[in-house]
């Protein structure tokens, strides 16, 4: 019971923080945010063990955040408008999408807290799946596939943003298999997120075919796969020379490569090969330097239109299509032989040996395919933005991905999906919003000029270190742990039962 | 070639760590479906002797054949792969993982999965995947583990399940040859013989070779069928248990030169308990 008002508070804090920050028709999304905080938070840890329970403390929950929505739009309308010198709308009209938005999340969360308690298996003979997560992630598809068009609905405008973040969480992906599976520290990950990108720009523009005097332009579908594969092949061509190498040692030398792979692109406008006094190919440019190339063909689909930008629905489509084949390659590798080569080899590199795992063959195939799926990000991302930009592709991007992965929960996708999207919509959307309400708050309050000088964007790095630290110190196995890293994390902590009977 | 009567077959086998000798020039044979043991007070020699065979260290000089063919210089993966299955003096299990997963990952060199038909999970990749399961269940159940235990998480065994598992995990490899590093260190009596009986019956059941490293003498003497004693990296002495145990060098290297000239007094390391 206190439980679920508990929870009820921690999901309508988030809403009320969105609501406060971004006024406007924003609280309808917050209504769906807190709904789905609220149910799936109230039936993970109800007390009670029947679905009434479920739905009671669910409803609990999101009533408790939608009461505090409805308190964020007064909130808004009452204090926060006039102080930033906004019009608000009529107060009815606030109270009345407060209460639609409260009535959002107690729908959305009895219906998850509701899944939680279903009973009985569902599916065919061979891959039968408790029915309760399968209800959880059937409601969690129907946000998924309805949240484009309410963004479109309601003009909230954030789905370049969720876009972009979501190209970072499918990078996020694939570097926990790199990070989190087979323990390889890997600094340099952003490289394979530019040979993707590269390789798309490359075989999806008129850049080389107009240069050479072909037409050189395959369709986004068979690049797709091809950058994936270059970046696996590049993932093998680093490998090979460093992974003898160990833990910090590692570390470093995939930092350099992270480094080098941009310099490379920025540097190859002018490309020249003599071999003697034979020239073959002189002054060419292959990657465009500094300003990259550019566009890029957009994908071709039936139904789907790609080319006109204002829209981007079709991509963020096509993105999460792209995200869930990746979840299910990438739970299909931990499941198998090698993803249990993997695990052992992390856990003890001699013994793993000593089953007859080739050390260095496993370690090449976790980077290569790690690499692989970021190949999959990059060509994404080349085809999205149109272009292909060496500033992209910098050491940020292998650091932010890492603490994606960290922040999350090593060796754990969920996880790593919750921490990616904490970090990214952190970093692009809360912190600008920030940044721009305290200029408006500047420019209403002569008082408060000094404002206008502090840009919370500017702290973004500040703001991801204290967070890592914090994490380090408070909880170090991440948000949501794989069970078998926290074990690790805290072996120190439990009584050892082996040690005591050696002894005894 | 590999007509030969033994399995393993070690000639003038040294191996120095810049100055120090630590095993030198050792000629050992271990007979097919035997069981050997490797004994001697601490440094003698035996676990470097041992992690030449199994493929951590690589020999100075001297040769070693398995079944034939030379092993000096392998990995330890390429020795196991070539029927070479082991365990660990200090348990080396993959702690954070089941006890079924630690035999599955032991069965590794035996599956055939590759990349490809692992990203579609082909139907073969399934077949063979729930063939490895129910052969891993089996093992499990070989060693005494039982199927229920399977999923947990192999360090909150108890101590001699996990002794047992590191064994489960060793046949997983589908060895010709075991290699036991003090596979009864930290047992108690009662957890000693059974250990001892299982080994036993690997032997009989399996056709597989073992060889011990042991510190515990009664273990020692009441299985092997043929004892290699180390001092100070040479073979001292060779030969059936009660051979050895009345080997005035095998008493005097356990108990120090004074004991063996007095004969009384000092406890025979063969009758203690």
């Amino acid at each position: 019971m206190s439980n679920a008002v508990k929870v009820g508070l921690w999901s309508g804090l988030l809403g009320l923080f969105i609501v406060v920050m971004f006024s406007g028709r924003s609280i309808l999304m917050c209504g769906i945010i807190t709904g789905v905080f609220a149910g799936l938070l109230a039936g993970a840890r109800t007390d009670g063990s029947t679905m009434r329970d479920g739905i009671r403390d669910a409803a609990i929950a999101a009533g408790v955040g939608g009461a505090l929505l409805l308190l964020a739009n007064l909130i808004r309308h009452l204090l926060i408008d006039p102080l930033v010198a906004q019009t608000p709308p009529p107060l009815i009209d606030d109270i009345l999408v407060g209460l639609l938005a409260a009535a959002i999340a107690v729908v959305i969360g009895v219906a998850f807290g509701a899944a939680h308690f279903l009973n009985g298996r569902v599916g065919l003979a061979s891959a039968r799946v408790p029915a309760s997560s399968a209800a959880t992630w059937a409601l969690l598809g129907l946000i998924i596939i309805a949240y484009p068009f309410l963004d479109q609905a309601i003009q909230l405008g954030w789905i370049g943003i969720i876009i972009t973040s979501l190209v970072f969480i499918l990078l996020a992906m694939g570097l926990n298999v790199v990070v989190g599976y087979a323990g390889l520290l890997d600094l340099g990950y952003a490289a394979f997120f530019a040979i993707g990108a590269y390789t798309v720009a490359l075989l999806s523009s008129d850049h080389l075919g107009g240069q050479l005097g072909f037409d050189l332009r395959l369709s986004f579908w068979l690049v797709l796969w091809i950058a994936a594969a270059m970046a696996a092949i590049f993932g093998l061509i680093l490998g090979s020379p460093t992974l003898p190498l160990r833990g910090d040692y590692l570390a470093i030398v995939t930092l350099g490569f992270g480094e080098i792979v941009p310099i490379v692109f920025r540097n190859l406008d002018r490309l020249t090969i003599k071999i003697g006094d034979w020239v073959l190919v002189k002054n060419f440019n292959l990657t465009g330097g500094e300003p990259g190339i550019s566009p890029i063909d957009p994908p071709v689909l039936p139904g789907m239109n790609f080319a006109d930008r204002t829209d981007q629905r079709p991509w963020y489509f096509l993105l999460i299509a792209i995200i869930i084949l990746s979840m299910i390659l990438i739970n299909r590798l931990r499941d198998s032989r090698l993803g249990r080569a993997w695990m052992a080899m992390r856990e003890d590199e001699l013994a793993a040996a000593s089953m007859g795992i080739n050390i260095v063959q496993t370690k090449l195939l976790a980077f290569s395919m790690g690499a692989f799926f970021s190949g999959f990000g990059g060509a994404f991302f080349a085809a999205f933005v149109s272009g292909a930009f060496p500033s992209s592709f910098d050491f940020s991007v292998s650091v932010i991905v890492l603490c994606m992965v960290i922040l999350g929960g090593l060796g754990n996708v969920t996880g790593v999906i919750v921490g990616g999207l904490i970090i990214e919509l952190s970093d692009r959307l809360f912190l600008p919003q920030v940044s721009l309400f305290l200029q408006d708050l500047a420019k209403a309050n002569p008082t408060l000029e000094w404002l206008q000088r502090f840009d919370p964007n500017l702290y973004r790095f500040g703001l991801f270190g204290l967070v890592l630290v914090m994490m380090m110190q408070l909880r170090p196995e991440g948000l949501l742990p794989n069970a078998r890293r926290r074990a690790e994390l805290h072996e120190g902590e439990e009584p050892v039962e082996a040690v005591q009977s050696v002894v005894g | 070639m590999a007509a030969t009567n033994n399995i393993l077959e070690a000639a003038a086998v040294t191996k120095q760590f810049g100055g120090l000798t630590a095993v030198n020039s050792v000629d050992f044979v271990i007979g097919r479906g035997s069981i050997c043991s490797v004994i001697g007070p601490n440094g003698a020699g035996k676990t470097t002797f041992f992690n030449m065979i199994t493929g951590v260290y690589t020999p100075t000089s001297g040769t070693l054949l398995f079944d034939g063919k030379s092993i000096a210089g392998l990995k330890p993966d390429q020795v196991t792969t070539s029927g070479i299955g082991r365990t660990f003096q200090n348990i080396r299990l993959f702690g954070n993982m089941t006890a079924l997963e630690n035999v599955l990952v032991g069965m590794h060199a035996r599956l055939n999965a590759n990349l490809f038909g692992i990203l579609i999970r082909s139907k073969k990749v399934k077949a063979e995947e729930a063939s490895a399961r129910r052969a891993a269940l089996d093992l499990l159940d070989y060693v005494g583990l039982g199927s229920e235990r399977a999923n947990e998480i192999s360090k909150s065994l108890p101590y001699g399940d996990q002794r047992r598992l590191e064994v489960a995990r060793a046949l997983a490899t589908n060895p010709k040859l075991l290699l036991l590093d003090e596979p009864t260190a930290g047992m108690n009596p009662q957890e000693t013989a059974a250990l001892t009986k299982l080994i036993r019956q690997i032997r009989d059941e399996r056709d597989i070779t073992v060889l011990l490293i042991e510190h515990d003498m009664k273990v020692v003497m009441d299985i092997s069928e043929r004892i290699t004693v180390l001092d100070r990296g040479i073979k001292i002495a060779e030969g059936s248990p009660e051979l050895v145990r009345t080997n005035e060098q095998v008493i005097e290297a356990y108990l120090g030169r004074g004991a063996a000239a007095h004969g009384k007094g000092g406890r025979r390391p063969a009758t203690a308990t």
